[in-house]
């Protein structure tokens, strides 16, 4: 399922590319890429995975399914134990030095610091990476003008929302224009008008310089909204690519009936999925899905055949594709309640640090 | 490269000089400890008269010791700003830049150098209040300043390679504790090495502290230079290793 879903993502790409005539160019081509952290963790198993030159990319999975293994990899952080990844074609373990050249990266945690002014640590991060001192005031007064910083570029970083610090971080990442940038969790711990207008500045800058942005999520809504492409990964493995609407529709539409008894027969069951066009479903307590073509002509037949049993349906709904269903479908677990506690300790990790 | 190599460091160095500007409040605290040394300590231990100086007062014979002390306390510590960047992701962001390892590892260390230079300005003016009689020689003056200048740094890289073995603070303050006051105390800067045991004797030997102390103490104090050349030949040689070490142990640190 999982190759014959990757086969239709690039088929819908190569539709695509090809009225421009030349082959695309990869900013990412990762082959068997394994990590293992000592003898008993494996963080990446096997993953094969190629991005396009100017995709908006997501890689979408719950925390400690190895996306920042991964970015860590192509970043030039980590070496892989096994396997190859190459940024344009450099190898990420072997040509570092270039390919840090061509890569912005904005990490999960927080990249500024917090006892200089905004202002400040651009022109630290401006020297380090040498942008010339000629201009290097207009640029750095033009990145806080658009991330719009510039009552707050001469308070000290500690003053700072968790947005305002983002979007600090993403000017440092923009004093290069890079060709890709890699995001690490980009909005996670902001409250959601914060994520929105970090967003606006991510999508702001893709629109102005093309590059290629990777970035690492487990909110589905923004793997959904703001990707062009995405991947699930899950355990250290890609369980499928494709985009937003590829992926919801591999998912198919369910009906959802909430019933007053969770003992239903067998034979009812197997009637259920006898329905026309039905894939599959699922028992939670009282919670019955079942995973069909078409929701709306599936949802009479099925409220029959359980109350032909004698359960009474409290409740029906037709769910539409959502990618937590396409994520539950693939990874097998429900990704928010895999994200949520983890984030949960990681905002309080930033408060305690004064983040 | 080296050129680009050096600028990364001297942007180090800026860094720090906007932290300090920032928030001085550290440079102040840590000035209590020696002011207690040169005004308590030295004065009472001076009155026993029980410490051979070579004809100096007391006072006078450990400021070059407190100097280096406290410049040596700002260094060894300094792993810990290193593990708040760890655990924030600006050692990663760091690495991520075309900035070299290596020039990261001196850079940082040498950060340390310009907060130790902000320390010890503090503490040459205690002394100076409290009649300690300086070698009058802007030279002599200068030279002692670089010297405990790329001294801290290669004391903050030793906490660098700590740090980096180590990784959490409590764990660094732990270490530096248990290495501070052993080097302070098997150094020559409270009194000559030729009191010490003999065992005691060879652990000074290969104590940086004693060589640095010497320094500073021979150019600020005594004026007998006769062992300078080898005092830097051996803070040159401690600085080399140890950046060396700090820098290829330094990409374990964010893993």
């Amino acid at each position: 399922m999982t190759s014959a879903m990757g086969a239709t993502g690039s088929d819908s790409i190569g539709a695509e590319i090809a009225p421009g005539g030349s082959s695309p160019a990869l900013a990412v081509e990762v082959e068997g890429l394994v990590k293992r952290y000592g003898k008993d963790f494996t963080a990446l198993n096997g993953v094969d995975l190629s991005i396009e030159a100017g995709k908006v990319f997501a890689l979408l999975g719950p925390n400690g399914a190895g996306k920042t293994t991964l970015m860590r990899i192509l970043t030039t952080q980590l070496k892989a134990s096994a396997g190859s990844a190459r940024i344009f074609g450099l190898d990420a373990a072997t040509e570092g030095d270039r390919v840090r050249r061509l890569i912005s990266y904005v990490p999960q945690e927080m990249s500024v610091w917090t006892d200089i002014t905004g202002r400040e640590n651009m022109v630290i991060y401006a020297k380090l990476y040498k942008v010339p001192s000629d201009g290097r005031g207009e640029l750095i007064d033009g990145l806080l003008e658009d991330m719009g910083l510039m009552d707050f570029a001469d308070r000290t970083v500690g003053k700072y929302s968790g947005g305002m610090i983002r979007r600090l971080e993403l000017a440092c990442a923009l004093l290069v224009s890079p060709q890709i940038l890699f995001l690490d969790e980009p909005t996670i711990g902001l409250d959601p008008s914060a994520r929105k207008v970090v967003w606006d500045k991510i999508t702001h800058f893709k629109k102005s310089y093309g590059a290629t942005v990777f970035f690492n999520t487990h909110y589905m809504d923004e793997a959904d909204l703001y990707s062009d492409e995405i991947a699930i990964i899950n355990q250290g493995r890609i369980v499928i690519r494709g985009t937003a609407g590829e992926l919801k529709h591999s998912a198919g539409e369910s009906v959802q009936l909430t019933l007053s008894d969770h003992n239903i027969p067998e034979a009812t069951l197997g009637s259920l999925k006898a329905l026309p066009g039905a894939k599959g479903l699922r028992l939670d307590n009282s919670t019955l899905t079942i995973f069909v073509e078409d929701a709306e002509t599936s949802l009479p037949p099925a409220i029959r055949a359980v109350e032909a049993a004698g359960v009474a349906v409290l409740r029906a709904a037709v769910i539409s594709q959502t990618l937590d269903e396409v994520f539950f479908k693939y990874a097998g677990a429900r990704i928010d309640m895999l994200g949520r506690a983890v984030e949960a300790r990681q905002v309080r990790t930033m408060i305690k640090r004064g983040g | 490269m080296a050129e680009t190599a050096l600028g990364s460091v001297i942007v180090m160095m800026e860094l720090e000089l906007r932290r300090i500007r920032h928030d001085r409040t550290e440079l102040y605290s840590r000035a209590i400890q020696p002011i207690l040394w040169l005004a308590i300590f030295g004065p009472v231990m001076g009155a026993l008269r029980a410490i051979p100086t070579g004809g100096i007062p007391y006072t006078d014979f450990i400021t070059a010791g407190v100097l280096v002390q406290s410049v040596a306390f700002v260094s060894i510590f300094y792993g810990l700003q290193i593990v708040w960047e760890r655990e924030s992701g600006i050692l990663k962001k760091l690495l991520v830049t075309p900035t070299s390892r290596y020039a990261l590892v001196v850079g940082r260390s040498m950060a340390s150098g310009i907060r130790a230079v902000f320390q010890m300005a503090i503490i040459f003016l205690v002394a100076l209040l409290l009649g300690v009689k300086f070698i009058p020689s802007v030279l002599n003056l200068a030279l002692a300043v670089a010297i405990l200048f790329f001294a801290s740094g290669g004391l903050a890289a030793l906490s660098i390679l700590i740090t980096s073995l180590m990784k959490t603070r409590e764990r660094v303050m732990g270490i530096g504790q248990a290495i501070i006051m052993p080097l302070f105390f098997a150094s020559n800067a409270l009194y000559p090495v030729e009191l010490m045991p003999p065992i005691l004797r060879y652990v000074a030997l290969g104590n940086p502290l004693s060589y640095i102390v010497d320094a500073v103490r021979s150019l600020t104090i005594t004026g007998d230079l006769s062992m300078l050349p080898v005092d830097i030949l051996a803070i040159a040689i401690f600085d080399a290793v140890i950046f060396v070490l700090a820098s290829i142990s330094f990409r374990k640190i964010i893993q």
